[in-house]
């Protein structure tokens, strides 16, 4: 199959190109598989036989249940409104995912604060006569990332509701099926494949977290490849840990894959038809009501309410010229990063389309590649290259006669920016190539038959149509690096400081109260591009 | 030349060997699946072939060593969806491919009068009925004076009356511009309407070419005698009852409009009874026994009954 004539005519510079963007995504992996050689740390053998199976289990247990509870949540409130018409249906449509701008680190502090002595929830409980529940905890946890994650299941779950099943569903209802019957025979079996890659965010993101685990006290492997990164000082030991949390991530991944395969017919079903509303009983719309304001209330106003009542009594000690200088480097470093990120996404969009080779025209499903690792495992990644090429560039200063002592790209916002661009990569990915998709290809080859080059045709045609996707791309990869906590931990320079990590730092200084202000400037900040992007989405359908 | 875009599906085009003489429209005949579109995207440079050479009037553009991209093969096309730039007025569409500015403005009032929208320069496609939107799209692809024309379906998404007055008007207009144009349809009458050679794909590979009254004369095969309506098919048992002797180990086959009744000076004649005759717009399609009992469907341009005498001019057999 392979003709070498062929493969050296197609090669060219975009092949090269392309080459080239691969090596830049995939070198964290690599870094740290080809570190995994050199064996792991002293405690290694230790960890195995004491804390490993704890991390595993704790991590896995953690998956579990909020992928659980996070289908609760999320299904039957996205089942309710895109299916039922009922008082503040428009409102709850988008305020379900609204818990989506807090960090679930965020809400973990805001319910440890809740749920503390003199909470308001705690105190709720005594007066309703129920025991003081302690939520610093593994079903805590479970509790706090399902609150916080399950809009990702809902957009999923409205999505197919809203636009694959109303033909089926009518097929269904006209052969004489009862609604329950549709639902569970026709309707969920077909949103399901759907519904898992919801879910799979769900599951990467518990797998990413580090505040929430850290602040409830639960042993995961994230918090281990902290604690051997930072406590233990053991690198290899970190890498080892990390190692096994993307096999495990790879495991979810494989099993959405296998069981998207498995049901291939779900592409079949698509249609256009949408289905009447139907308008309940009075009884049913209290149910309604309940299903959709119940994951709004913990997810998002809980969580708000308690963060302002703290920014009430702290507000003047921490709004000071320290948190607006935090502010703005928060804010330059997440534009600076988020641009870059774009342009890379771009890149990795066209880049394989323009080379001619079929052998490189799959990379650019790299792109998603980045989301699937963890933060912190991206972090070590990222850590082991570009300490090699600073050692480097120092022997290459020394022989040189020169004496510099700085570190180029290690420690300096470069490496940070770096894991950025390749961790968030999918983010923007996703709605980019989904405009440039509906874009057609038609567009950008009559540009070519009409005598432009490649880069012409890019910014002539491509560049102006893709605007709005451009921008909304740009949007969402700016509020997930506003929000981002264990990787910036990691890779972040000595001096700078960003919005999460001094909530984290206030929260882990028992300043709890005080992390409210930087914590509800990221979800001011959140709450940007939802209201924006959200009106785009309703203008879309 | 071959392409294939997944070796477990076979060869899109499979060793399809082709000369399109300069200044003649030929038609590219097929179904979809045919290979027509992957074939015209070889041509234009958008796909690259796997094997074979593509010779542009009179240079090597492509073979497996030498790809010219298609921004320097000056080929024009008019895709399927027409694909007007949205975010540019007429005027700018059209000039698009044109590259120095003088000459921009004069060719592009040219063509526009060419194909008669002088007026609409300052519109946005989107302002524009689908048959303004196809006359822009020929007025682009023929501003930089290409050496091939490609047109790509272009009636696909226009109704049956406006599609035939287009179509007219749309060949006139390249036979006009004295271009060379490539067509691709699936639709016989309009590959036999415009075209001077029409080319008949399947499967990637050509299996007939020629004159439309070569194809529809003397077509080598069942396909393409179908291709221009449906066709009776008649073995030897079949025609010695219509005084036929023939050779029984090739097919024959009639053109169901081909059948005459109450003729009595044809040669090749025979006694048939009608089972059904079924008004159908123009003409009548009936349903007949033959003396061997099987059944034909033939066309009449009354209705017919009962016993009628049916016969066929013997130059209207098709062999194969």
């Amino acid at each position: 199959m392979f003709n070498l004539k062929t493969i050296k005519r197609d090669t060219d510079k975009w092949s090269w190109l392309t080459v080239l963007l691969v090596g830049f995504v995939t070198l964290p992996i690599f870094a740290l598989l080809f570190k995994t050689f050199s064996g792991p740390g002293e405690s290694w053998s230790h960890l195995l036989s004491t804390v490993l199976g704890t991390y595993t289990l704790n991590s896995l247990l953690l998956v579990l249940g909020t992928s659980f509870f996070s289908l609760v949540l999320g299904v039957p409130s996205a089942w309710a409104v895109s299916r039922y018409h009922f008082p503040g249906k428009k409102i709850f449509e988008w305020l379900l995912i609204v818990p989506l701008t807090i960090p679930s680190y965020i809400t973990a502090y805001a319910y440890a604060g809740l749920f503390d002595y003199g909470g308001t929830l705690s105190r709720m409980g005594h007066f309703l006569g129920v025991p003081k529940l302690d939520i610093l905890n593994l079903p805590g946890l479970v509790f706090i990332l399902s609150i916080s994650l399950y809009p990702y299941v809902y957009m999923a779950s409205r999505a197919v509701f809203l636009y694959q099943s109303g033909r089926l569903i009518e097929a269904s209802s006209l052969l004489g099926a009862k609604g329950i019957k549709t639902l569970f025979r026709v309707i969920l079996p077909m949103a399901w494949p759907a519904i898992f890659g919801g879910l799979l965010l769900v599951i990467m993101e518990v797998l990413n977290d580090y505040g929430a685990a850290k602040y409830y006290g639960v042993n995961t492997l994230t918090t281990g490849i902290f604690r051997a990164w930072f406590a233990l000082e053991e690198p290899n030991t970190a890498v080892f840990l990390s190692v096994i949390l993307l096999l495990l991530v790879l495991v979810f991944v494989l099993l959405e894959r296998w069981q998207r395969g498995s049901r291939s017919y779900q592409m079949t079903a698509k249609s256009n038809i949408r289905l009447q509303p139907i308008y309940p009983s009075k009884t049913t719309k209290w149910w309604l009501f309940s299903i959709t304001f119940v994951p709004v209330l913990f997810g998002f106003l809980f969580p708000v309410f308690q963060l302002l009542k703290w920014l009430g009594t702290t507000w003047e000690k921490t709004a000071s010229s320290n948190y607006l200088i935090i502010a703005f480097q928060s804010v330059g470093i997440a534009l600076l990063a988020s641009v870059l990120t774009i342009l890379v996404t771009l890149l990795v969009i066209y880049f394989p389309k323009w080379n001619r080779l079929k052998l490189l025209k799959g990379s650019t499903k790299l792109a998603t590649l980045g989301y699937a690792i963890p933060g912190a495992v991206l972090a070590i990644g990222v850590m082991l290259p570009t300490l090699q090429i600073d050692r480097w560039l120092l022997l290459a200063n020394y022989s040189s006669g020169g004496n510099g002592t700085i570190l180029l790209l290690n420690g300096t916002i470069i490496a940070l920016v770096y894991a950025y661009i390749i961790r968030f990569l999918a983010v923007g990915f996703k709605p980019l190539q989904a405009s440039q998709l509906k874009l057609g290809a038609s567009l950008s080859e009559s540009s070519k038959l009409l005598g432009k080059n490649t880069l012409q045709t890019f910014f002539k045609i491509e560049v102006p149509l893709l605007k709005t996707g451009i921008f909304s791309a740009l949007l969402l990869v700016f509020v997930d690096i506003m929000k981002e906590l264990p990787l910036t931990l990691i890779l972040k320079p000595y001096d700078v400081n960003t919005l999460a990590v001094k909530a984290y730092e206030f929260a882990s200084d028992e300043l709890i109260m005080e992390s409210a202000l930087p914590s509800l400037t990221i979800i001011v900040a959140g709450l940007i591009p939802v209201l924006f992007l959200n009106k785009l989405l309703l203008n879309d359908s | 030349m071959i392409k294939s875009f997944n070796p477990k599906d076979g060869n899109v085009i499979d060793g399809i060997d082709l000369q399109i003489e300069a200044c003649s429209v030929v038609s590219l005949l097929g179904e979809s699946g045919s290979g027509k579109t992957t074939l015209a995207r070889l041509i234009a440079g958008l796909e690259v072939p796997d094997s074979g050479e593509l010779i542009l009037d009179g240079t090597l553009v492509a073979n497996s060593s030498k790809f010219v991209p298609p921004q320097q093969r000056k080929i024009g096309m008019v895709f399927q969806d027409y694909a007007l730039f949205p975010h540019m007025t007429v005027m700018d569409n059209v000039g698009y491919g044109l590259a120095s500015r003088q000459k921009k403005e004069f060719r592009v009032l040219e063509v526009l009068n060419l194909v008669g929208l002088e007026d609409l320069g300052h519109r946005y496609p989107h302002q524009l009925s689908g048959g303004q939107q196809q006359r822009i799209a020929l007025a682009r692809a023929l501003a930089p004076e290409p050496k091939l024309l490609v047109l790509d379906e272009p009636f696909s998404n226009l109704d049956a009356s406006l599609k035939r007055h287009l179509r007219s008007e749309l060949f006139q207009i390249i036979r006009e511009s004295k271009v060379t144009a490539l067509f691709l349809t699936h639709d016989t009458q309009d590959a036999i309407a415009v075209s001077d050679r029409v080319v008949v794909l399947q499967n990637g590979r050509v299996i007939q070419q020629g004159t439309a009254k070569a194809l529809y004369e003397r077509p080598t095969n069942r396909y393409i005698a179908a291709l221009f309506g449906p066709i009776v098919e008649l073995n030897a048992d079949d025609l010695s009852h219509f005084n036929l002797e023939v050779d029984p180990s090739k097919t024959y086959a009639l053109r169901q409009n081909h059948f005459e009744v109450d003729n009595e000076k044809l040669k090749s004649i025979a006694q048939v009874s009608i089972k059904e005759s079924t008004h159908a717009g123009h003409f009548y399609l009936n349903q007949a026994l033959l003396p061997n009992k099987k059944t034909i469907q033939f066309t009449s341009g009354r209705a017919l009954k009962d016993s009628v005498l049916l016969g066929f001019e013997g130059n209207s057999l098709l062999v194969f």
